[in-house]
Formats: structure tokens, C-alpha cells, sequence
């Protein structure tokens, strides 16, 4: 019996990887930048499910979430965006629309060029030399799975995972949730969100259909963290689908979106960042080390932390697509007709 | 009651929570980082002064010890790189409040400038956390963190002008800088995978030449020297640092790449140098005199001011490579004071350059060295700012240049590698040509010299810029006290290696 059950998941995971390779080997000679976008979101799902098969539940979960879900319609939304830039040059440049008449974006099918096979062969080489010095690396692979194990009762949650990631390392954690702002204050820094200056014509279905699953999304995001404590989800995992919620809002042009105001939203980021940091502070003071919690009220302190984290999060990965600030935020003035614009600028 | 040892954790607390506090609250975000960048530098001090008194610290954070824990750690290159980062900082924040009130009272666009200040503290601030927790921390994933942090804002700042020219360098920097982060991680993955510890300390106790270290410090090298914008991986840094605002263009070449570069110093010196044969050391000396030599060049060859002054940085990022094989073969821990001290140097110097030509470009509005005649009637302090920096450059003593290129220039003499001594040599003639092309046109007045009007506010952008160019032009004369912090923070090995 068991042997049998080892023979079919050997089969199936030699077909998950041959499969992933084509996906990969597919993505990457399509001359189509939709047909690849399709490509990279099969890639991410079939990765979740190798992360799964190689016992990383929630690496699978951050896969499915992140790598699938939120990147994908990320790239769609460039395209779109790269597609409406390309048709405004179009119409000054009539003798184009003749010759390309596909509406598609398409990337130049390149030639085999003699420079790209030496980068071919010397990529070979560089894999090859990369798994040789993983083959020879000395096996059992070392590890600090035992001392995790050893600590986790003093950690407050029961999920080895949360446990390494909040409490034993919450410092780097810590700071990953500072990068994840900082993305998104780059993103604002750049560019206002480029909402289609346009009536909404979402169908009726869509927005009703978005009324119907939201409530959902959030009591899942919600229970994703929670769960984190015991088994397979937390703060990173329940942001993102927290900001599947909000991308969904986003696609469904509701009219009162584009006016949102900045405040409410910059709370809303900043608050994870800045409970986490609140309470790395609190353990100096109250017991004499940065992020230290106390042991009996670890897990409480944790499951707050994780949710308001999961909240910035989700604001945060939703404004990477959103691609900008408010509109109505620090808004530059047109250019005036008698004050020309000097060669003064960004010195 | 807060014990003396969590002054550790001041240099990343404070800037992070100023970045926070001032992304939220946009009014007070220049007071609010600026109060952050005083702290920063007074913690700084704290830390240096318990250093005296105790030595060597590590700080457990969250309590758990390694391997289970991240642990902080303070030594004496550290504290050199706090300190720098500390002090440069606070005139960085001085330059960039007079900076963007100026254009905000002369906007070339209504509504830019004040965009480009509101985003430019909380990115500043995210930035200085990073360099901060890079030099504090004892923990190689974690600093892959800080790299993260260093990277994505260094990008963010490069893109605040909004000039196109800017965006698309920032957007390349940013690609060169993830590339370069993958490639560390990616050692990190090699470097657990063979000893299943992150913490550097255990790291150093265990490390041997077997063939996870040197992938591992193969691939963690090359992303580290891409991300320093060593030759021949340079491409991304001028058109980089040479289109962002002034006070970014600053913190760009004066502080990110010493980063980055801190770190190469702390894998080769600190952690592996047992590992590493002679001739990885020999070819990042090659890589060092290339970079010494095309940078120079490049740099005679600039009409524009700060595309001269990014190349600069090029060539003089090379001084800091050929150090490696002076420190290795038979030179002395006199050496790696060199390498410390041509990186305080030159930060300071970089820095005082990249103001000066921010102000004179402010003012002048544009930065083409041929017109950039007459200056001085009316910038007195900017030019002479300028000037001091270009000594450090050039190595004219006192400067800090003068002593770090003088201690590598007597290892290599005293060890017979005359190439080296060579490429030295060369490097300061190219820095003499390329300083001296800019300041002869900085001190003459022509007589028909236009008349420009000082802003009221141009003492904030003047005088950060003077300090620090004399701070890079005397730090000769106080040279022994960063020595000091040297000589008892050398981990014992490192000693041992470099002293026999």
C-alpha cells in the first residue's frame, strides 16, 4: 500500500516538475506579453503546489497568494497601461496603425544571436557549477529546526513558522514589513493612480458579485491570521488576500474610489509598522530587550501585532496595484503659458 | 529601567520611527527627522563611549541568543561607519532643508518641489535605518534585509526629481540593486545550508574552505561589487547619482555604496579570510585599479559637473578594492585603518562635492563646467568647499585621502608589489587633472561675470558642505582617534591575520 502510494507521488511530482519547466520554457519564448502574464500565473499555481509537496505549507500559501494572485494582475495592469500609451501614440502616427493592425502588445521575436548563445552556454555553466556545490555539500544539512522546536512553548503560538518569523526573528520580520511600505511609499512618491478618465461601464453582475465576495475575502483574511498561531497562515498570508479584496474593488470602478482621500489610507499603512514598532520599544522598557515579550502573554501580544500588520499589508500590496497616490494628493499645477518651465528642474 | 546596553538599538528605532511619523504627519517631517538625525548621532556617541569602557557588544534582540536569535553588534569599523553615517547625516538633513526651501520659493513647476520634500524624509529616514541596521547587525539574513531596505530607497530617492531621465536610471538601479540582493541571498541559502547558523560570530568560528563557503562567498561577492558600482559593473551609478536632487545625489555616492562595500569588508576581513586563497584577493585589487583608472578618465572626459563628480566616485570606490591584496599579502593591520579611513574620506569629501554643486546649480541653473565661471564673487564658501573636498581627493595631506593613500602606498612598497604602488600613483595624477579642471573655473571671476542674487536661505546650503569638506581635509591631524577604535575592535583572527 504504501509503496504503491510512493510510486504515484513520485509520478506525480516528476510530472509537476516537467510541467513547471515547460510553463517556464513557454513564458519565456512567447513573443506575446499576454499569452506570458498567462504563462507566470500557471507557473505560480503549479509552484504553490510544489511548495506543498516539498512540506512548506505556508511558503505555498505566500506563492499562491503573492506570486499568483497579486503579481499576475499586477502585470495585467502594466499591460493595459503600456497598451493605452501605445494607442495615444497611435493616433498621431497613422502610418503604424497600417502596418501593425494587431492590437496585441508583442514583444520583437529575436534572432538566435551568436552573444545570446554565449550567454546560454555560460548560464548552463553557472547552474551546473551551482547545483554541483549543492550535491557535494555534506549531508545531514544542518539546521535550527530542533532548537525552534526546543523554544516554541516559550514563544506564545503553537506554529513553528509564526513562532521563528514574530517572536524568534521578529526583527527581520520587522523590518521586511518597513520594506513592503517603503515599496509602496516609493510607488506614491512616483505617480498619482492612473484611474481611467472615463465613466465606469462595469457590468451589473461584476459589482454585485464584488459586494457579495468582499465580506468574504475579509472574514477569510481575517481567519488566515488567526489561524496563524496554530497552523498554516498569518500576517503575510492574510494581507495578501485582505489586498485581493481591495484589487477587486479596484478593477470594478466604483465612483468613489478615485476620490479617496490620503490621510485615512496613510493610516492605514502605517499602522502595522508602527504597532510592531511600538512594541519592539515596549520590550525595552518593560523587559530589557528590543521585541521582547513577555512569555505568558506572548501569544496575545503576537495575534494583535499579526493583525494590524495584515491590514497595512493589504493597504500596502493594493497600492502596488493601484500603481500611485490619491489623486487629489499633493497635486502638481499645470504648466503655466507665461512661466516657462527652465532647464532648472531636478538639479 | 531601561539598561545601558539598548542604546544599541537607538540608530535603527529612531530613524525608522521618524520615516513612519513623517510619511504620516507631512507637516513636521523635516523637524521630525531632523530631531531623529541628532539623536541618531548622540546614540552614536554613546555607543562609541561604552565601546571604550567595555569593549566589543553583542545585543540579543528579543532576548533569544543565536543561532535562535538576531543578534546586534558593535566593533570598531562599525562604530567608524555609525559615526560617519551619523554626522554626515545630520549636515545631509541640514543641506536638504535649505535645499527644498529653496526650490520651493522658486519652483520651476508649482506643486514638484513640495512632492519631492514631502516623499523625500520618510525615504531618507527608511535609508539611514538601513545603513544603520547593516552596520549594527551580527546576522547575514538579517542584513539581507537591510540590504533590501538600503536598496529600495536609494531607488525611490533616485526617482524623486520626476524627470524622466531619472526615472528610467532609478528604475535600472533598482533592477542592478535586486540583482544584486538575489545574488547575496542566494550565498546566505549556501552558508546555512553547510552550517545551519545566520550568525556571523558562529559563522567565523566554523568557517573553512569547503565548497558551500566559496560558492557561497563567490556569488554573495559579486552581488555585493555590483551593488558597490565597482568596475566593470559601474554602468547603473552615473547616470544614477548624477540626475537625482542634490541632498540624494549625496547620500547616493557618499554613504549607499559604502554600504555595501562595508559588507564585502566584513566577509573577506572578518568572517572567511581564513577561506579565501590569494589570488580572489589579487583579482579584486585588478578589478580596483581598473575601476582607480576608468573612472579618472571618464571623469576628465565630463562636460557636466555632477556626471564628474559620479565618476569620481567610480575611480576613487577602486582606492578601497586595492586594499585587499595589500591587507592580505604580508601588510598590516595599518592597512585596513587605510581602507576605513579612504571611506570616511571620501564620504565626507563626496558628499561636501555633491552640495556644492546642488547649490551651485540651484543657482546658476544649470551645471556645465565651462560657464561655471565667476562663482566665487557671490558662493565664496561653496567654491572653497569644493576645493577643500577636491584635496581629499587628490591626497594632499592633512586629508584623511592623504593618510589612507599613504598607508597603502608604504604596504606595497615595503611587500614589493610595485603595480599596485603604480596604479596608487596614477589614480591621484588623474585626480589632480579632473579636481583642477572644475576649481580653476570655480576661482576665476571674468569681468563680465553675470550678477546672481544669493538666496537668504543659502547659508543651510553652504555651510553643511564647508563642514564636511574640512572635516574630510583635517581628519589627518585627528587621525589617531579612529585608530584607537580600530586597534581594540579587530576580532583576535583578524589580527592574527593580517598582523603575521
Amino acid at each position: 500500500m504504501d509503496s504503491a502510494m510512493t510510486i504515484i507521488l513520485t509520478g506525480f511530482d516528476l510530472l509537476l516538475s516537467a510541467t513547471l519547466l515547460w510553463l517556464a520554457w513557454q513564458l519565456l519564448r512567447s513573443t506575446d506579453i499576454f499569452k506570458a502574464i498567462i504563462f507566470f500565473i500557471c507557473f505560480g499555481l503549479l509552484m504553490a503546489i510544489a511548495w506543498v509537496r516539498m512540506h512548506a505549507p505556508d511558503v505555498a500559501l505566500a506563492e499562491a497568494a503573492i506570486g499568483a494572485g497579486l503579481t499576475g494582475p499586477l502585470f495585467l495592469a502594466a499591460l493595459r497601461k503600456m497598451e493605452r500609451k501605445q494607442k495615444k501614440e497611435r493616433r498621431f502616427d497613422p502610418e503604424e496603425k497600417r502596418d501593425n493592425p494587431d492590437k496585441r502588445w508583442q514583444v520583437r521575436s529575436r534572432e538566435a544571436s551568436p552573444l545570446m548563445w554565449i550567454v546560454a552556454a555560460l548560464t548552463l555553466c553557472f547552474a551546473g557549477l551551482l547545483i554541483r556545490t549543492v550535491w557535494i555539500i555534506p549531508r545531514p544539512l544542518p539546521g535550527l529546526a530542533q532548537q525552534t522546536a526546543a523554544h516554541l512553548g516559550a514563544s506564545g503560538v503553537d506554529n513553528a513558522v509564526t513562532a521563528v518569523l514574530l517572536n524568534f526573528r521578529g526583527y527581520d520580520t520587522m523590518l521586511e514589513v518597513m520594506v513592503l511600505l517603503l515599496g509602496a511609499i516609493t510607488i506614491w512618491s512616483i505617480t498619482h493612480a492612473p484611474f481611467p478618465p472615463r465613466l465606469p461601464d462595469t457590468s451589473p453582475v461584476q459589482k454585485s458579485a464584488v459586494r457579495l465576495l468582499l465580506p468574504l475575502i475579509c472574514l477569510t483574511g481575517g481567519y488566515l491570521v488567526w489561524q496563524g498561531a496554530y497552523q498554516t497562515g498569518g500576517a503575510f498570508q492574510g494581507g495578501a488576500v485582505l489586498s485581493a479584496a481591495l484589487v477587486l474593488l479596484l478593477i470594478s470602478d466604483f465612483l468613489w474610489l478615485p476620490d479617496m482621500h490620503s490621510l485615512p489610507l496613510r493610516m492605514g499603512m502605517v499602522l502595522g509598522p508602527l504597532v510592531f514598532l511600538s512594541m519592539a520599544v515596549l520590550g525595552i522598557i518593560t523587559e530589557n530587550a528590543l521585541l521582547r515579550f513577555p512569555p505568558e502573554q506572548a501569544g496575545a501580544f503576537l495575534l494583535f501585532l499579526e493583525a494590524a500588520c495584515a491590514i497595512s499589508i493589504g493597504l500596502s500590496l493594493a497600492a502596488f496595484f493601484a500603481g500611485g497616490r490619491p489623486a487629489s494628493d499633493l497635486r502638481e499645477k499645470p504648466y503655466q503659458t507665461d512661466q516657462p518651465d527652465t532647464e532648472k528642474e531636478g538639479s | 529601567m531601561v539598561s545601558a546596553e539598548s542604546w544599541i538599538a537607538v540608530p535603527v528605532v529612531v530613524p525608522l520611527a521618524a520615516a513612519l511619523l513623517s510619511f504620516l504627519v507631512r507637516r513636521g517631517s523635516l523637524f521630525i527627522s531632523l530631531a531623529a538625525a541628532i539623536i541618531n548621532v548622540l546614540a552614536a556617541a554613546i555607543l562609541v563611549n561604552q565601546f571604550f569602557v567595555s569593549g566589543p557588544a553583542q545585543y540579543a534582540v528579543g532576548g533569544w541568543d543565536p543561532p535562535l536569535g538576531i543578534s546586534l553588534r558593535t566593533d570598531g569599523p562599525a562604530l567608524i561607519m555609525l559615526v560617519l553615517t551619523g554626522l554626515t547625516g545630520v549636515a545631509i538633513s541640514l543641506y536638504a532643508w535649505g535645499y527644498f526651501s529653496f526650490r520651493i520659493d522658486q519652483p520651476a513647476r508649482a506643486g514638484r518641489p513640495e512632492k519631492q520634500e514631502r516623499f523625500f524624509w520618510p525615504l531618507w529616514m527608511l535609508q539611514l535605518t538601513g545603513l544603520n541596521g547593516l552596520f549594527l547587525s551580527g546576522d547575514i539574513f538579517n542584513i539581507y534585509v537591510t540590504l533590501e531596505l538600503i536598496g529600495v530607497s536609494a531607488a525611490g530617492l533616485a526617482a524623486l526629481s520626476g524627470k524622466s531621465a531619472s526615472i528610467t536610471a532609478a528604475l535600472r538601479y533598482l533592477l542592478v540593486s535586486l540583482l544584486g540582493s538575489m545574488s547575496y541571498l542566494l550565498g546566505v541559502v549556501f552558508l546555512y545550508k553547510t552550517y545551519g547558523v545566520l550568525d556571523l560570530g558562529l559563522l567565523q568560528k566554523m568557517a573553512g574552505p569547503t565548497p558551500g563557503v566559496i560558492a557561497a562567498l563567490a556569488v554573495m561577492s559579486v552581488g555585493l561589487l555590483l551593488k558597490t558600482a565597482i568596475f566593470p559593473m559601474h554602468f547603473w551609478l552615473p547616470p544614477a547619482h548624477a540626475n537625482a536632487l542634490a541632498p540624494v545625489s549625496a547620500i547616493l555616492s557618499g554613504l549607499v555604496v559604502k554600504g555595501s562595500f562595508f559588507l564585502l569588508f566584513r566577509l573577506w576581513f572578518d568572517i572567511f579570510s581564513p577561506a579565501l586563497p590569494h589570488t580572489a584577493f589579487s583579482l579584486m585589487g585588478a578589478l580596483g585599479a581598473g575601476a582607480i583608472l576608468w573612472g579618472g578618465i571618464q571623469a576628465l572626459r565630463q562636460q557636466r559637473l555632477k556626471l564628474l563628480i559620479a565618476y569620481s566616485t567610480i575611480s576613487q570606490l577602486g582606492y578601497l578594492l586595492i586594499a585587499f591584496p595589500l591587507a592580505f599579502t604580508g601588510g598590516n593591520s595599518q592597512t585596513w585603518s587605510a581602507v576605513l579611513f579612504m571611506a570616511s574620506g571620501h564620504a565626507c569629501a563626496k558628499i561636501a562635492m555633491f552640495m556644492s554643486a546642488g547649490t551651485i546649480m540651484l543657482h546658476l541653473g544649470h551645471d556645465r563646467i565651462r560657464e561655471l565661471a565667476g562663482i566665487r564673487a557671490y558662493l565664496p564658501v561653496t567654491a572653497f568647499a569644493y576645493a577643500a573636498a577636491g584635496v581629499n581627493l587628490m591626497g594632499l595631506p592633512p586629508s584623511g585621502g592623504f593618510i589612507g593613500k599613504w598607508m597603502m602606498l608604504i604596504a606595497s612598497l615595503s611587500t614589493h608589489q610595485w603595480l599596485w604602488a603604480l596604479v596608487l600613483l596614477a589614480g591621484s595624477f588623474l585626480a589632480v587633472a579632473y579636481v583642477f579642471r572644475v576649481v580653476e573655473q570655480l576661482f576665476v571671476i571674468p569681468p563680465d561675470a553675470p550678477f546672481i542674487e544669493r538666496h537668504p536661505r543659502a547659508g543651510l546650503l553652504e555651510w553643511p558642505a564647508l563642514i564636511l569638506a574640512l572635516i574630510s581635509l583635517l581628519m589627518g591631524l585627528i587621525a589617531p582617534y579612529p585608530l584607537r577604535l580600530l586597534d581594540t575592535g579587530m576580532a583576535p583572527q583578524v589580527v592574527q591575520v593580517i598582523g603575521g
